[in-house]
């Protein structure tokens, strides 16, 4: 017996600490910020939705007016199914993108990896702006259409739940193809090579190999499209003529019209809950 | 037990920390050099900035710093956070009498501000007139005109897209006098139920602006052809035609924060006393076209600009001044018929 083995066990977990800690104080920068800009407004924001604002004392009333109301559940729903339909919309259009992306040259590949990064330089607000320009009664599409002589009239794009749809669409676009092209570039080629010597036709080895392989991906990013199509508020407040409301417009009325923090903090607290479960669920999905 | 103990509206610590941290003008400062003041920013800011505000700081080494928008939300913010940060914002008559009622704002020292002569409406114990404004009727030149707001409601034979103001103060009592109420009811108090009749009636053909820029705007892209907006904004386009005619006069009151500095407070007497010379409304007017209260400003206005401005004799013989009174006793019904109204 080297008492070698036994020495050096006995100081490894000592060692490991101390590369733990170390690695310890290289995060605590990272935590004191998420902890200070983040759980903390965080949790000022539960505590004001449990906070009678004319006593100041512990309440559940806040959350009964909302559930009473009913105003404030419908627009959550609405806009649930409005980020549902955008995400699925954005889906639709952002697969074939990326899939094709993944068989360009890698030239022709930087290209137009550079020409999706680029829509980040330009500021929701500009891009959702563009529609107008774009789609707008007096707008490009809408001059052609008049000027070839297939309507009389204007085509109503803008202004409604479709218009909102579309603009969202717009803007979630890059967010879904971007990671779902780093997923999808993940996958061995070498499977569908396999696949094809083993006979398969090129339909099937889309439709066996590489589709549910590029589901994970998939859904990774229609989570992430989900989430944040949950709180926009500047398409919905310019493409939709104060039309569609969405849960930040509701509670942008809330906190600087009405000064009601209180349901507008409750509408927070519901609305990150509902997300949290969404999260959760496609977690529990993923492993099972 | 011990939270129901707290005093109403206690600032909670937490907050009054994060604000402290971000407001730069502490009331407690030993020398004031900064005042931060709120309003709903755009030309009348500019305007401000030229006529009153540069000159003040030429003279009194006192900076103001405009903070963009103002309002009621935003004082009661404040207040509720204990950090006091903007002392003075400006309101419309239905948010002084909320102001007033939830004890925001303080009295203004006349005495102290000592203004120039000016119109008496404008002299309020909690809010000192900066200027007068309408709402008024404005559409694209190349549709027909309307002459009152029954026909500006009527979609059948004037079609079009009408741009309204997502604000229930600035649309119902328009709403109101298309349904059949006289202008003097109207500055009494409004039907509801007609008002919501109206709305109800054409309201798939509206687009609810929230901004009074977006007001042009929309006639110019011709996303609408009629709009109801506020005078300075839709007034001065070549493209766009406007009337007074039934227009809604209402002043835009100056209020101070409750909690600001005696300090504080004397700059602020002297800053608005600048602002009652009739020299530095004119300033004001010809940039916005809104006008001050001031008794000798309609002499030195220039003749071709009266059609325009909301207090010369001829525009405001057509239109009629809101009762404030009334929206602050029904601003709850209001507030909660607007809602419905615009989630259904």
């Amino acid at each position: 017996m080297t008492p070698g083995p036994d020495r050096v066990a006995g100081r490894a977990p000592s060692a490991r600490f101390r590369v733990l800690a170390a690695r310890g104080l290289l995060v605590l920068p990272a935590v004191a910020f998420l902890l200070f800009f983040l759980d903390l407004p965080l949790g000022v924001t539960l505590w004001w939705s449990l906070r009678d604002p004319d006593t100041g004392g512990l309440t559940a009333g806040n959350y009964a007016d909302f559930v009473n109301s009913k105003t404030y559940v419908t627009i959550i729903l609405r806009t649930a199914m409005l980020a549902g339909s955008v995400t699925v919309m954005t889906a639709l259009i952002g697969y074939p993108l990326a899939y094709w992306m993944l068989r360009l040259s890698p030239r022709a590949q930087a290209v137009v990896f550079a020409l999706i990064v680029m829509t980040f330089w330009v500021p929701i607000l500009v891009r959702t702006y563009a529609w107008i320009v774009i789609f707008g009664n007096a707008g490009l599409v809408n001059r052609m259409l008049l000027w070839s002589g297939l309507t009389d009239s204007p085509m109503a794009f803008l202004y409604n739940v479709r218009g909102v749809a579309f603009g969202m669409v717009n803007v979630m676009l890059p967010l879904m193809v971007l990671p779902l092209f780093a997923g999808m570039r993940r996958i061995d080629s070498r499977l569908m090579t396999a696949a094809e010597t083993l006979g398969a036709t090129s339909g099937q080895v889309f439709r066996k190999v590489f589709l549910p392989l590029s589901l994970p991906p998939l859904a990774a990013s229609s989570i992430l499209v989900f989430i944040l199509s949950l709180g926009f508020y500047i398409t919905p407040a310019i493409l939709g003529g104060g039309r569609v409301p969405m849960i930040a417009n509701m509670m942008d009325l809330l906190v600087n019209r009405f000064a009601r923090w209180e349901i507008a903090s409750v509408n927070a607290i519901v609305l990150l809950v509902a997300t949290l479960l969404v999260y959760g669920i496609y977690q529990w999905l993923r492993r099972s | 037990m011990q939270m129901k103990d707290r005093a109403p509206r206690a600032p909670t610590g937490l907050m009054a920390l994060t604000l402290s941290g971000l407001a730069l003008a502490s009331p407690a400062a030993a020398e004031l050099t900064e005042l931060h003041v709120m309003n709903a920013g755009g030309l009348y800011a500019d305007a401000l900035d030229k006529c009153v505000n540069d000159a003040f700081f030429d003279s009194t080494g006192i900076k103001v710093i405009q903070e963009v928008p103002g309002g009621y939300a935003k004082l009661a913010s404040q207040a509720q956070a204990g950090v006091v940060a903007n002392v003075v914002s400006d309101a419309a008559t239905g948010e002084l009498y909320r102001e007033i009622a939830e004890g925001l704002i303080e009295p203004i020292n006349y005495d102290a501000l000592a203004p120039e002569p000016m119109f008496d409406e404008a002299r309020h114990e909690y809010g000192f007139g900066a200027s007068y404004y309408s709402t008024i009727m404005a559409w694209r030149k190349d549709v027909k005109a309307p002459s009152n707001f029954v026909e500006f409601f009527d979609t059948e034979n004037f079609p079009g897209t009408r741009g309204l103001p997502d604000y229930p103060d600035f649309v119902l009592p328009f709403a109101a006098l298309a349904a059949g109420m006289t202008t003097e009811e109207v500055s009494q108090g409004l039907d509801l139920d007609l008002a919501f009749e109206t709305l109800n009636r054409v309201k798939d053909d509206v687009i609810w602006w929230q901004a009074g820029a977006q007001s042009a705007q929309l006639l110019k892209d011709n996303e609408a052809q009629y709009v109801i907006s506020w005078s300075g904004r839709v007034i001065g386009h070549d493209d766009i035609a406007w009337s007074f005619q039934d227009g809604m006069l209402d002043v835009s009151w100056w209020v101070v924060a409750k909690g600001a500095s005696d300090e504080e407070k004397e700059v602020l007497w002297k800053w608005m006393h600048e602002q009652s010379k009739p020299s530095v409304q004119l300033c004001i007017t010809e940039e916005t076209s809104y006008p001050g209260p001031a008794l000798g400003l309609a002499e030195m206005l220039p003749a071709e600009m009266l059609p325009t401005i909301p207090t010369s004799e001829q525009n405001k013989a057509v239109q009629w001044l809101l009762n404030g009174q009334w929206w602050f006793d029904n601003a709850a019904e209001i507030e909660t018929r607007w809602n419905e109204f615009k989630l259904q």
